[in-house]
Parts: C-alpha cells; structure tokens; sequence
C-alpha cells in the first residue's frame, strides 16, 4: 500500500483502494467481533479479567461499537463503492490514489480514535461517543475524501443515468457528511439539557438510517442482479425505496427517547414516521426477492447470493420490529431492556453485515481475478455467522422479554440478573462462533489473494470451478 | 448524445432533506427552548459544571476544572453559625455552566431575577464565583433563581473552602464525570420508563430538568437498576464503598465489575493498597476458605472513588 | 455534461464485456430509467397503504402514555369516605376504591376504566399524589391537563386547543401537533410519488437498444 501512496494515479492498478479498504475491513471485523465476544464473557462470568481499568466493561463495550460500526460496516461500504461505482459507470474510480490515502487516514484515525474511546475518552453520548476532534477529523478526513471519490466516480460516468446503487451511494455518502456535522452540533456548540439528548438520538438513528440501512441495501440492488445475472425486478419500486428513505427515515429520531420528557407532540410525529420505515423496507424487500425469480438455486448453491439473501430476509423481521417497537403501546415494554441489544445485532449483525460479506467476497474475488480459495471454508463461515447471530438474538430477545416483564411486575432488579445468567453464557457463545467464522474469513481471504484458482479474462468467479 | 443530469431529482432530495430536517430540528428546538430549568436541573448543572463528557479543559476525564458542591453551616465572611446552605464553589479558572454562560437556557424568569436579582452576570471566571439558589418572583411566577454570593455577598470560593469541612464537601460533577469515563452509562440507565417502572425506581425527569446539563447520558441498555434516584433508595456511603470495591461482597449475584482501580495507590492512611494480596484473600473467601472476606480499604479524601461515590450521593 | 472520448473506456470488467455494455448503454437516451419496469405488484402497493393505517392506528391511543390525573379524581374522593377510611388493609382498600368507580359515567370523552386499568395505582401512590389532586381541584383547573408522574403531578407536555381565556389546554387534541404534521408529510410524499410514478413511461413501454431510436424516445423525458 505504501508504494502507491505517493505513486501517479495512472500508475496505481485499478482496485487497489478497494482491495485495501476489503482487507481493513475484515480486519476490524475480527477485531470488533472479538472485542464483542470479551465484553459478552464478562457479562456471563463478571470476574472474569477484573480489577483493571483497560478491560473493565465500561472501557470496552463502546470500542466493540464504534469498531464495528466505522471498522467493519462502513469500511466494506468503501470498499463496494470503490469497484460498485465505477463499475456502475463503466469507468474507473476517480482517483484510485485518494482511495488508499482515504484508507490510510481512515485506519489511522479509527486506531486513535478506539484507543482514545479505550482509556475512557468520551463524550458520552452513545454512538457519538467520539470526543469532538476525532468527529471532526472522521468528517472531514474519511467521509468527505470517501464522498468525493464517489461522486467524482459518478459524475465522471460514461453511461447516461445512474443506476439505483449509484443513488443510494451518492446519497448516503452526502448523508452521513450532514449527519455527522450536524448531530456532533451538541460537542462543538456545546449545547446542553434536551437539545443535546435529542440530538445524540438525532445522531443515532440517522447514522443507522441514512447511512448503513440504505447502503447496505443498495449493495444488494448490484451483487443480486450481477450474480444472478437477473435484472433488477423494477426501478420504479428501487425509487419508492429510495425516497421513501430520505423521507420516512431520516425523522422519527425521536422514538428512541418515548419515556424522555420530549414534547409530547414530537413522540406522536416520530411514532407514526417510525412505523412508515416499513415503507422503504417492503419496497426494498419485495424488489430484490422478485429480481431471485428463476434463480432461487443460487441461494442453495451460490455463496454470495446466500449470504445476501439471509440478509435480506432477516430485513423482515428486522423492520417489523422497528416499526412497531419504538410505538407508545409498545416501547415501554420493551425498552431499554435486551430486546433493544437483539434488535440492534439484527440491524448491524444480521441484516447489515451479511449483504457486505457477500458484496466483500464477490468484490475481493473480481479484483483479485482470484476464485476464492477454499468454499468449505466460505460455508463454515456462513454457518458459523448465522448460528452464532441466531444463538445470540435469541437469547438476548429474551432475556429482553425477561427484562420486559421484571420492569412491571416490580421484581428487584438482582433477579432478573440472576434469571438472566443462562442468556449471557448463550450470547458469549454466539458471539464467540461470529468472532471464529471472522478468523477463518481473514484465513480464506489471505489464502484467496496467494493461492486462488485464476480467473481468466470475462469470467465470473462463480462460473468456475476449483482447479487447486 | 446528452447525461441525463438529474437536476429535479436532485431538487427534490433538497426539499426532502430540508423539509425533514426542519419539522425533526428546528420544530422542537423552539419547543425545547421555551423550556423553565427546574430545581432539579439547577441543581445538577451548577454541581457538574461546565461539561462531563470531554473537554480540552478536561481532556482525559480526570475531574478538572469541576465545581464543588458545598453544604455551608458557617458563614464564610463573619464566621458565625448560619443556617446551612448548599453553595457551588467554582473556584478561579473553573468554567461555569452553559446557563451562566447563555443564561436564556435558564428560560424566562429565572434568566430576569438571575440577572437582575442574583447578579450571575457579573461572575468572572478568572476569579471564581460561589453560586446558591434563592426564590424569588417574577410577573407572579414564583422561581428558583441563582444567585451569586460572591457579588451579592462577598463570598469568594476561597472563603468558602476555608470555612467548609471535608465531610460537606461534595466532588460531585467529578464524579459525574468518572461515571461518564468508566462507562457505567453502558448498564445503568438515568431515566425511569414513564410506566409502572418509576414503582421501583422513582420519578421519571420532566421538561426542564435537564437545561443546561451535558451530557445527559440516559443510557439506553439496562443491565442493571435505573440509578436516577439511586440516592434516595440507598444513601450508605460504607455499601457504595464495598460495592464498588467488588459487587460480589454485598450481592452475590452481581455482574457489575470491580471499580477497586479507582482507589488509586493509596487508602485513606496514606497505605499502599496491597491489591494482589486482597484478591488472593478474596479467591480464598470465595471458595469457602476464609470466613470473613478481607477488610475493603478506605478510600483517600483525593481518590476518584470518592468523587463517584460523592456523585451517586446526589443522586435523590 | 457531455460524453467524454479522449479516455479509452475503464472499467473492471473485460473488453467484451465493456463492448458489450457499451453496444447496451451508449444507444439509448433514456439512461436505463425504462429498463426492466415492472409493474409495481398490487401487494407491494397493498402493503404501503396497510403500513400507512397502521401507523396511525397503532401510534394514535393514549397507550403507553403517562396517565392523566383527571383518572384518579374519583378515587382521591373515594379515599375520604368513612367506608374506605375504617378499612386497615390498603390492598383491600385499593380494590374497593377500584371498585366503587367502576363504570362512573365521566364528563369526558376518554374511557376511563380503560385508562385506570391500564394505570393501576397503589394506596401508597395514591398518598403521594392525593394533596396535589386535592389542591388542583381546589382551584378548579381542568386535571386532565395534568399527568402524573411518578409522584408528582405535573403540567402535560401536551399543546391543545385555546380555551376562551387565552390559555392552552394541556391534553392531546383531536388534532395532535405531530399527527397532524404527518397528515400533511405522507400526503405530500404519496402525492409526489404518485406524479412521478405518472410521469415515467408505461411499464409496458420498452426501450430498444439502437442508434435509430434514440431520437424517436425523446419524448418521453
């Protein structure tokens, strides 16, 4: 990577950004997985590593976030949008030299970045956690250099209109600029009271909504069709699915705050708009599971298309959860309580994570012109992930419903700890099988790069067989 | 042969975005904005001050630049007796609240007799100010207002803490602050569901009873009991004191972990903390080999375990 | 914008694969938009309109909300009767209490057995919040502007209807600021949707991929 940082653009092979932005990305997976597995043991045995500020739980469950959030999610988000978008255009990415600085800056800066969120450095406010510097510095040294890689791509384009991926890339890289200057308003403005517990939530769900929900989703619209080699069921609902985003699902921010003293008013606007994020879901949902018509083998027999598709049926429910969760009748129940933490592994675990392996393998494959290394190893990676998130989401969902019952029934909170004990051992445990699919994933994808079957000119890695 | 160009697509995300972010932002800022501190925000932003969360003031959450919260029983001026008063001593160079700063965040009222009454406008940061509270009346609305004992009284920070013994004061916005750095927010909510839950864990807040204060910190993901009025339900220092040190000596079932780090080197005596050798002692207890587990060390008057427990204190 | 022919054409893929995407894309002037327009399958639609009743069905009842004091006026009353003041025994006496009101007709619209059911108190509760009752209807202020929280009773966070003197009523109106401000928001993103759907080409309507008849669909934009 060193060598083409300061070498010409013309000089820098095509894919290099995506490929070090693939690799990163699987990196910090591994790294957030773990960290997720070590926080879940101490939540199963609490003396397990005690007594030290470094692996206290409190130092480390925001690092486990933020680590797979702007590690592992958004950096396969950069590495599909460095060979989607152009390839969407029939061009070449805009300047593959700003993609590997933008990976550089971005691993460096997310390195302090947890180290500092590590020893305790926060601004404490969930999900924006990073102290005002760093948000800064996240802005305007990862997602504005990412955005402008992007759109440059896309105004560069040699087709005449730009496909549904492309908008949503386009979009939600602009989004998340906003959304990041905007919801950090509260650390650089320094404002205060319910201004800033609005915002920190503004922050939150927006971060969720604008950005991974609609990129996730817009990788889907390119691996299904490509792999396929269906067409896109229909435009016309990938733009119900679009607008419908930017609408429905960049307000109900204040339905994560139902039992805060809110006006009363903004709780039934977000609530309703909270339901309507069933909107894009169902437009997107229905889209992709038609553009399958004729080709549901491939969801047998096809990795990728495997691990797209159980992502995109975890999408339902996933969505049904969102959209009725977060209602008055609803959220008391149930927040605040572990159901939230299994609904929020089904959005980032779920949902999220298994399109961008999919879009990572299929990515790393075509660049590398290499087939992957070892599909057994590819399968036990799936399965180890699917289990692993199902042990997980249903234990926690409920020990959730535990939690649910615990909070109106009055019972002292210490039973519902200890009632709670078999749950965290279940969701160590799934945990730990994500984390160890993470470290055979980084194995198969180290092994693909050295040793995998070429892939000759104009094939599709999939068309071919193993040859090793 | 043309690009299409998008050029209404593009005005259309525009009035989306905007239209979206104007109902969800601008709406209810003016709507919070209306909004009257309560005593209950009072309170809790002259206690932590400026900011908990980061600041430069306080890069790496150590305390700095954090008021005290003081219960005064004797005047600091005549040295007489007085009726006790809670005080909130910023001593020089300490950054006051954002009300201080902005006192419009105080809401009507309260700003008017702050300024007009309480003379909050004449604080210097450079040289400190002893903030209180006093009622007063305004366009017959009774008020909390805050008043400026070192304008309207005299009272400089430094004469407050010659008068105040250690045991009234309170490090309380520190200690916020430890519970923002060691991520107790992570398990602990700070705010009781508007439902059957305030049964156990008292009174949800209400508007206003957060102005001024950053970061909120409600939490999101209960692993264990709502602390907003933890003050209330258990206000024995000794059981903060072993429960922080290990949950597991005062409820066996406990998943919290061990804050015993945050006693620093030394104990209340001056001693070194000789933690390998409780520990040990500890296993020992555990495993039925001991009767009685090993005496928890007292923490020194300077030990961030006390600036927490001075915190959770307040909490009522 | 215009096409640009001084760069070779980039992209990841093959040179037949470009050739042929080229062939594809560079002849036709509706940029993909018509390709592969489906009908929108009446499901999907039946689906949105579902979602869109629900969302108001679900979201709009007092569910979930912090109850308002006017529920338990009756029972502040019946709390002084001699029957209720002889009983020791504050669970029997909370039931009593319960029982006595149940079915009252109330002055308002809301059910308030519904309500009281869902917002079950204790005698102990009821001590807490029975001065500040007796105080507001004292004063004879309205109480369902009042909710009670915890063990306080408070002012709603509510912006109702004016009353004659100026002030606000403090419950929710028929008209809910935020219900209302989501009427008009789906019915200007559906309305938008609509005309825009409108405005696309049929889905019948397919696009040839030919130099010829780039200029025939120009129309259609």
């Amino acid at each position: 990577m060193l060598k083409y940082l300061f070498a010409k653009n013309e000089d820098i092979p095509a894919g290099s950004s995506a490929l070090f932005f693939g690799f990163s990305a699987i990196v910090w997976f591994v790294i957030g997985t773990g960290l997720g597995s070590f926080n879940a043991a101490k939540l199963a045995f609490p003396d397990f590593v005690t007594g030290n500020e470094f692996f206290a739980f409190g130092h480390m469950r925001q690092v486990h976030v933020m680590a797979v959030i702007f590690g592992w999610i958004s950096l396969a988000f950069a590495m599909a949008m460095m060979y989607i978008t152009p390839a969407l255009g029939n061009t070449k990415l805009w300047s593959e030299k700003l993609g590997l600085w933008n990976c550089m800056l971005w691993n460096v800066g997310l390195t302090l970045a947890l180290t500092l969120l590590w020893a305790g450095v926060s601004s404490g406010r969930e999900y924006s956690d990073f102290p005002w510097p760093i948000d800064l510095y996240i802005a305007f040294c990862i997602f504005i250099p990412l955005g402008v890689n992007v759109w440059m791509t896309v105004i560069n384009r040699r087709t005449q209109g730009i496909y549904t991926t492309n908008w949503f890339f386009a979009a939600a890289t602009f989004l998340v600029i906003i959304v990041f200057l905007v919801g950090n308003a509260p650390e650089f403005f320094h404002l205060t009271g319910l201004t800033e517990a609005y915002l920190t939530w503004w922050f939150a769900h927006n971060v969720l909504g604008l950005w991974i929900t609609p990129v996730a989703a817009a990788i889907a619209y390119y691996t299904i069709p490509k792999i396929t080699g269906n067409p896109l069921y229909s435009h016309r609902i990938g733009h119900l699915h679009f607008w419908s985003i930017v609408v429905f699902y960049s307000t109900p921010a204040a339905h994560h705050l139902m039992s805060a003293p809110l006006p009363e008013w903004l709780k039934s606007f977000a609530s309703v708009e909270g339901v309507l994020i069933l909107v894009p879901a169902i437009a997107f949902v229905s889209n992709i599971l038609l553009t399958m018509q004729g080709k549901w083998h491939m969801f047998v027999e096809n990795l990728e298309t495997r691990f797209t598709i159980t992502g995109i049926l975890m999408a339902i429910p996933l969505n049904m959860q969102g959209g009725f969760q977060q209602t008055r009748a609803i959220n008391w129940y149930v927040h605040a309580t572990g159901w939230m933490v299994a609904h929020a592994h089904l959005a980032l675990l779920g949902f999220s994570t298994f399109l961008e392996v999919a879009a990572v393998y299929f990515g790393m494959q075509t660049i590398l012109k290499r087939k992957l290394y070892s599909l057994a190893l590819g399968n036990i990676h799936f399965w180890l992930l699917l289990i692993g998130f199902t042990t997980y989401w249903v234990s926690m969902t409920i020990a959730g419903l535990i939690q649910g019952a615990g909070k109106i029934y009055e019972v002292p909170y210490i039973d519902v700890v200890i009632v709670e004990h078999p749950y965290m051992i279940a969701r160590w445990l799934g945990g730990t099988m994500v984390f160890t699919g993470n470290v055979l994933w980084l194995y198969n994808m180290w092994m693909t790069a050295r040793e995998g079957t070429v892939i000759p000119e104009g094939r599709m890695a999939h068309e071919l067989a193993y040859e090793r | 042969m043309a690009f299409r160009e998008y050029k209404i697509g593009a005005r259309m995300f525009a009035v989306c975005l905007g239209g979206s972010m104007i109902i969800t932002l601008l709406f209810p800022s003016i709507t919070v904005a209306k909004s009257t501190s309560s005593d209950v925000a009072l309170d809790k932003s002259f206690y932590a001050g400026h900011e908990s969360g980061f600041s430069l003031e306080d890069p790496f959450l150590l305390g700095w630049n954090k008021p005290l919260k003081v219960t005064l029983k004797v005047d600091p001026k005549t040295q007489q007796p007085m009726e006790q008063k809670t005080v909130y001593v910023y001593q020089p160079g300490t950054s006051f609240p954002a009300s201080i700063i902005h006192p419009r965040i105080f809401g009507k009222g309260i700003e008017e007799l702050s300024l007009q009454q309480g003379r909050v406008g004449e604080a210097k940061r450079e040289s400190g100010a002893v903030f209180g509270f006093a009622k007063g009346a305004f366009e017959g609305q009774e008020y909390s207002y805050v008043e400026n004992l070192t304008a309207t009284k005299g009272w400089a920070p430094a004469d407050v803490m010659r008068v105040a013994k250690d045991e009234d004061v309170l490090h309380a916005g520190a200690g916020k602050t430890m519970f923002v750095r060691e991520g107790c927010w992570w398990c602990h909510t700070m705010l009781p569901e508007e439902t059957q839950d305030w049964q156990v864990f008292g009174a949800p807040p209400m508007l206003g009873d957060f102005n001024a204060e950053s970061p909120t910190a409600f939490g999101s993901d209960r692993k264990g009991p709502d602390l907003l009025h933890v003050g209330s339900r258990n206000s024995s220092r000794e059981w903060m004191m072993l429960h922080f040190f290990n949950p597991r000596l005062v409820q066996p079932h406990s998943i919290m972990p061990r804050f015993d780090y945050l006693w620093g080197e030394k104990d209340a005596n001056g001693q070194k903390i000789d933690f390998d050798k409780w520990r040990a002692e500890y296993i020992e207890y555990r495993d039925g080999k001991r009767v009685n587990p090993p005496e928890v060390p007292a923490y020194g008057k300077d030990s961030e375990i006390r600036y927490l427990i001075d915190w959770i204190m307040s909490l009522k | 914008m215009a096409m640009k022919f001084d760069r070779p054409l980039y992209s990841l893929s093959s040179k037949a694969e470009n050739d042929n995407a080229k062939a594809l894309w560079e002849a036709e002037s509706l940029g993909g938009m018509t390709e592969d327009n489906n009908r929108t399958p009446v499901p999907v639609v039946l689906l949105v309109i579902l979602t869109v009743i629900t969302a108001f069905l679900m979201t709009f009842p007092l569910w979930g909300q912090r109850p308002t004091a006017a529920i338990y006026a009756e029972y502040v009353k019946s709390m002084n009767s001699p029957e209720i003041m002889a009983m020791t025994d504050d669970t029997a006496a909370m039931a009593k209490i319960v029982q006595m009101n149940l079915g009252k007709q109330q002055p308002s619209k809301w059910n308030y057995d519904g309500l009281r059911e869902r917002h079950p108190v204790t005698m102990d509760d009821m001590r807490m919040i029975k001065r500040q009752i007796e105080a507001l209807m004292a004063k004879g202020v309205d109480l369902e502007d009042y909710t009670v929280v915890g063990n306080k009773v408070v002012f709603a966070n509510f912006e109702g209807n004016f009353r004659a003197d100026g002030t606000r009523e403090r419950k929710q109106p028929w008209w809910d600021k935020g219900y209302t401000i989501d009427i008009f928001y789906l019915t200007a993103f559906f309305l938008g949707v609509t005309i825009v759907v409108k405005c696309l080409p049929s889905y019948k309507w397919q696009p040839k991929h030919n130099h010829d008849h780039s200029y025939e669909s120009d129309h259609h934009l």
